[in-house]
């Protein structure tokens, strides 16, 4: 029997088909899809159309785009059980980003928890690859970072040429941050979900939490504090739309 | 004792597990990357992209590709050029796409293993990412990833070096930082006279033996041994350019005490690598001396370091200037592993060098 043990270990830690214990071993698991819906106040978002913002501006939107990860949902006793660690990129453009597949554990929830942005780790870790691949144009290669989000487009608010206001949201360093927890409770606890419409509400970028006049700051394209004020905004802008 | 052919077989069907049918045979070769003697431990983590000649050989053709470029005329090698040190030879700033100039001086490209952060204000953070900035600076090669990445995947050479390096034929943005950090890391100087000196393999002559001493006083504690940079940022009184206005590490940190340091330049094959400074005021090594004598340490912001200037005799150049020529690594300039396609291994300037 001694002999055997050391084999035994052997194979179950070095047999292909091993997996690492996950949560998902001690729940069941359920699929769910996430829907973001990106808005205007209460206008759904159409690129190049123009709408006024919460602020009375005449703003035409050409661009908006934000990466979204560590999804975690909270139980009812209010523990957060974190689901595989996944990114995306959610891209107004392109309409099958908007929509993004979940598995989590199969019990009774009473929220869902997520990052804006990307986690300071992938910001030092080299080349990512998927959602993360610089190519996606999320990405600073002289100043090494992740664009948290982008909100691109024109107003004739902004001294600009052609107009145009840009904010390309990002830094990890420390007093630079720009990823923001977002907390999606859903007020009752539900079992078997399988469809949350989650909104997002471009006004929030203009008055979240302080005043952005595009008057003023039409452009932020590094990070630092203008940076961070605008996330402090974009914080607020998730919401819980409807839920099934 | 019977039980051993049982647990023999046992352990053949649990190995035949691990064989995967759809894999070439033809494994990546490893390459062991030797660490110089008396060197401290790299930075670079090799277990995240492990050294094969396969890889190297990927980074090298994508290194010397003018492809890499939006027009197809500038390559990583268009700037950094091997008889320079991997720096621009003789030019203040380099060419980029359409008549464009770089807003500062390439840097020699050598020792990378052992750096942390690059470019002169340190803004990257991993060796992998660092193409990603010349690939797509309008004043560089002015592409953008998603057509390189598009002109890679299209190619058949390509498909075939990337599967022979990574095992397929994806070739992607991270791949191709992996592959061109596989080459630029091969590229160590480390056997300049003066290395042979420390080895006991040769002697300094008098002049480069009283340099090194006044070296070792008044320049060691930032161009510190052996690499010759301790990779701090540092504020050496160099005003600022009113054209490039380029502020160094306060671009990275918006941190004011941070205005107008730059990365401290190794200064191995530093005889190679004129113009000097971030954006190549410096014709000569005798004009940064010059300046570091000429330091008045008025300015709060100037280097504790140089706060009371840096004295230099007209004697004291020229021995510091004998011993800063022993860093001269001429077998590292003239090595084939890393010469241009087509180019002759002697290390020296094309007789055509344009300016
Ligand atoms: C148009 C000229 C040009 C081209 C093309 C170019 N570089 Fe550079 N390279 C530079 C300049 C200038 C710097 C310094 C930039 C800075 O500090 O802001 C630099 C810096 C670097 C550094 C950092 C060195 C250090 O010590 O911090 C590396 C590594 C590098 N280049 C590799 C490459 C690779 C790989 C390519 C090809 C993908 C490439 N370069 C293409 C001009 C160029
Ligand atoms: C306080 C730190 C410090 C000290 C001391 C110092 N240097 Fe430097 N050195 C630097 C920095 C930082 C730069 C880059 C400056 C820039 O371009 O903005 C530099 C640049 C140089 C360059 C140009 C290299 C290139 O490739 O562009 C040379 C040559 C040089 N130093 C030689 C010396 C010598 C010789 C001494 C001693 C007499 C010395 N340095 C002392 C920090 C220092």
């Amino acid at each position: 029997m001694k002999r055997i043990t050391p084999i035994v270990i052997f194979a179950v830690f070095f047999f292909p088909g091993f997996v690492m214990p996950s949560y998902s071993q001690s729940y069941p698991v359920r699929n769910i899809t996430v829907h973001f819906h990106n808005r205007i106040g209460n206008t759904p978002l159409e690129l190049g159309k123009q709408v006024t913002n919460i602020l009375g501006n005449e703003i035409t939107i050409e661009r908006f785009r934000y990466y979204v990860s560590h999804f975690s949902v909270v139980t009812s006793d209010n523990r957060t059980i974190p689901l595989p660690e996944a990114c995306f990129l959610i891209d107004e453009e392109d309409s099958s980003s908007r929509t993004i597949r979940l598995s989590i554990p199969d019990i009774p929830i009473t929220g869902i928890r997520f990052l804006l942005g990307v986690d300071s780790l992938k910001n030092v870790s080299g080349t990512q690859t998927g959602a993360l691949d610089p190519l996606q144009g999320m990405f600073w290669t002289w100043n090494t970072g992740y664009i948290m989000a982008k909100l691109e487009g024109s107003s004739p608010e902004a001294q600009t040429a052609g107009h145009r206001f840009t904010y390309h949201i990002g830094g990890f360093r420390k007093g630079m941050e720009t990823a923001r927890n977002i907390s999606i409770p859903f007020q009752q606890t539900v079992t078997q979900l399988t469809t949350l419409h989650i909104l997002a509400d471009i006004n929030q970028w203009f008055t979240g939490k302080s005043i952005l006049r595009i008057s003023e700051t039409p452009i932020c394209h590094s990070p630092g504090a203008l940076a961070v004020r605008i996330a402090d905004n974009y914080q607020r802008q998730f919401s819980l739309l409807s839920l099934q | 004792m019977k039980k051993k052919p049982v647990i023999l077989l046992l352990l053949l069907i649990l190995a035949t597990g691990w064989i995967r049918f759809d894999q070439p045979i033809h494994k990546p070769r490893p390459v062991n990357f030797v660490i110089p003697k008396g060197w401290p431990k790299p930075q670079y983590d090799f277990s995240k992209n492990p050294l094969t000649e396969e890889g190297i050989a990927l980074g090298k053709k994508l290194f010397y590709d003018e492809r890499l470029s939006r027009d197809g005329t500038i390559s990583c090698g268009s700037c950094h050029q091997q008889f320079g040190a991997f720096a621009t030879y003789d030019h203040p700033l380099s060419h980029g796409y359409d008549n464009s100039l770089t807003t500062r001086n390439a840097p020699g490209l050598f020792n990378l293993a052992w750096q942390k952060e690059f470019m002169w204000d340190g803004g990257i953070n991993h060796l992998d990412l660092q193409p990603l900035a010349p690939i797509t600076a309008m004043n560089e090669m002015a592409e953008t990833l998603p057509s390189v990445i598009h002109k890679l995947q299209s190619d058949k050479t390509y498909r075939q070096l990337c599967k022979a390096a990574f095992g397929d034929e994806n070739m992607n943005t991270r791949r191709l930082g992996m592959a061109l950090s596989q080459f630029v890391l091969q590229l160590v100087s480390s056997n300049s006279k003066y290395d042979r000196v420390m080895r006991g393999e040769d002697h300094f002559i008098l002049p480069e033996q009283l340099g090194y001493a006044i070296f070792q006083k008044k320049c060691e504690s930032c161009h510190k041994e052996p690499l010759f940079t301790d990779f701090s940022y540092r504020n050496v009184d160099i005003p600022l350019d009113p054209f490039l206005k380029d502020i160094g590490r306060m671009r990275i940190t918006n941190d004011r005490g941070d205005s107008l340091k730059f990365k401290v330049p190794s200064l191995r094959n530093v005889a190679m690598t004129f113009p000097y400074g971030h954006d190549g005021r410096f014709f000569s090594l005798q004009s940064v001396l010059e300046h570091y004598r000429n330091i008045h340490g008025n300015d709060p912001q100037t280097d504790s370091l140089l706060r009371n200037g840096l004295p230099l005799s007209n004697f004291e150049i020229g021995q510091l200037k004998a011993f800063l020529y022993t860093l001269t690594d001429s077998s590292f300039l003239k090595d084939p592993r890393f010469a241009a396609p087509g180019m002759l291994f002697n290390g020296k300037p094309p007789a055509d060098i344009h300016q």
